[in-house]
């Protein structure tokens, strides 16, 4: 465990949800951790949709295969069993959980990863969501550092809902279905900041992310922003004028 | 006899999704009708345990109007947020999220002191208002209203985004002037209105549609639609080889 990256972690966090906050930015900034700090080779947010679904609403990487085993998960996987137990689940080798998760390990074992943990973001009784944590090589994750992941997934749940006053029970349902708009308006700025760039999905988003950092916006409001303007109101997100003039 | 949500759609998959909109098709052929935001309105008062329900569509900037209602309360409390600028559902239209409102009597909750004069007077003592949204794009507002305080539990939350999700669909429908295909009794088959399960590549794929065509948000998921409509595809592959350069869509072409 790097120390200093993991007291870096929490500062940033804290900032985050002091600052001017962005849920989506924060959920991030999590799985990004989550690989560095964690021994892992990939990692992802999920959350429990009102409607009865996971969706996926951060991820380390936009890896095409990676965010499809993450889709699968809305339906089986050790995600979806931590959000129902509220408890951590471990699969340390995949090869033997063909039986438990037949989709989802196939899927995960195509992609490279032989070992998952599953961490529950949970608030009280309630469990709001997922930290999902993909390795390359088979053997369990360091219980010391699944200490910390559970830590890190509680002061995300926190950062959540901080926003909003938790005394009333609505405001759970509230935040998530706003989380998991965020998630869409983002996409949406990545594909048109992708297609005026030239850019793929990951540069796109890593592109916005900087620009919302350097102007002191939160993503998600830049992403709306972004999705309404002309050119000439993001002179930072537009390409040279040779490169337009030759599409 | 109303049905009751944990009957009609329960349950933890997507076909919850389906029984939502049956319950909206059920209304809509005891019309002979199409389906629209009045058949969703209807839907939601007899199944979620509200008293009432409304439809208002709006961008969320400029003031939304009336589309729908199932009574007379709906009906003032829809107008008299237009009218004041202020309440559960106007800010679910600004902000573009849930506002739910369990208990308007507490006024520790909730910053509306004209609206929650106004709503206790017509009758309500909770209002739940969902933003009929697909991230950028706005359409309105989906209200309804209790007669006495509560909120909604877990089921009837999950149904309640589920029915604004379609009425979101509708909506669009309507704008796009689709309203004569003769999709009137069940959702597209390649267009689910399952928006929540709304594949991230057709959010990305609409976003870059609005510089490949030189168009809005809303015109841009229109034209995506419109082309996988004529293709006969489904929109998450159209969006797929968009999202992968493979199809670029032509600004001069209408679909």
């Amino acid at each position: 465990m790097d120390q200093e990256l993991l007291s870096d972690t929490f500062v940033d966090l804290a900032d985050t949800m002091v600052a001017d906050f962005d849920v989506i930015d924060f959920l991030h900034l999590l799985s990004d951790r989550a690989v560095q700090l964690l021994g892992a080779s990939a990692a992802g947010v999920m959350l429990a949709d009102p409607r009865g679904q996971l969706r996926l609403v951060a991820a380390s990487s936009e890896a095409v295969r990676l965010l499809e085993i993450f889709q699968l998960e809305g339906e089986e996987g050790p995600c979806l069993e931590a959000i129902r137990t509220g408890q951590p689940v471990s699969e340390p080798n995949l090869r033997h959980a063909q039986q438990r998760w037949p989709q989802f390990t196939t899927a995960a074992l195509q992609a490279g990863f032989t070992a998952v943990h599953a961490l529950p973001m949970r608030l009280r009784e309630q469990v709001l969501g997922g930290l999902n944590l993909f390795r390359d090589q088979p053997g369990p994750f360091d219980p010391a550092d699944m200490r910390i992941g559970q830590a890190l997934a509680d002061t995300a749940t926190i950062g959540l809902l901080h926003e909003r006053n938790l005394r009333r029970a609505e405001v759970v349902g509230e935040q998530l279905q706003a989380a998991l708009n965020s998630r869409v308006v983002i996409e949406q700025a990545k594909g048109k900041l992708a297609e005026r760039l030239g850019l793929d999905m990951d540069s796109a988003f890593t592109t916005l992310r900087i620009y919302a950092r350097d102007h002191n916006l939160r993503l998600s409001d830049l992403a709306q922003t972004f999705i309404d303007s002309d050119p000439a109101d993001f002179p930072g997100l537009t390409p040279p004028a040779h490169h337009r003039h030759s599409q | 006899m109303p049905q009751r949500a944990e009957d009609e759609a329960g349950g933890d998959d997507a076909s919850r999704v389906a029984r939502v909109w049956k319950l909206v098709s059920a209304q809509a052929a005891s019309r002979r009708g199409r389906a629209s935001v009045a058949d969703v309105c209807v839907a939601a008062a007899t199944s979620l345990d509200v008293s009432g329900a409304w439809v208002t569509a709006g961008d969320g900037i400029n003031p939304g109007q009336a589309m729908c209602v199932t009574d007379v309360v709906g009906e003032s409390l829809a107008e008299v947020q237009i009218t004041l600028g202020e309440g559960p559902c106007h800010d679910a239209a600004v902000y573009g999220v849930p506002v739910l409102a369990a208990d308007l009597a507490d006024g520790t909750e909730h910053q509306w002191a004209v609206f929650g004069e106004a709503a206790g007077r017509a009758g309500a003592a909770a209002v739940f208002a969902f933003p009929l949204r697909i991230g950028a794009i706005r359409v309105g507002v989906l209200g309804m209203y209790r007669d006495k305080e509560g909120p909604l539990d877990t089921l009837q939350l999950g149904n309640a985004l589920i029915l604004a999700d379609i009425a979101t669909m509708l909506l669009l429908d309507a704008e796009d002037g689709q309203a004569d295909d003769p999709l009137s009794g069940a959702p597209p088959a390649s267009q689910s209105p399952d928006l929540a399960a709304h594949h991230a590549e057709i959010a990305q794929a609409t976003g870059m549609l609005t510089e490949q065509l030189g168009v809005g948000i809303t015109e841009a998921f229109a034209r995506l639609r419109a082309y996988a409509y004529a293709q006969d595809r489904r929109l998450s592959d159209t969006a797929h080889d968009i999202v992968t350069r493979r199809l670029r869509l032509d600004p001069d072409l209408p679909g």
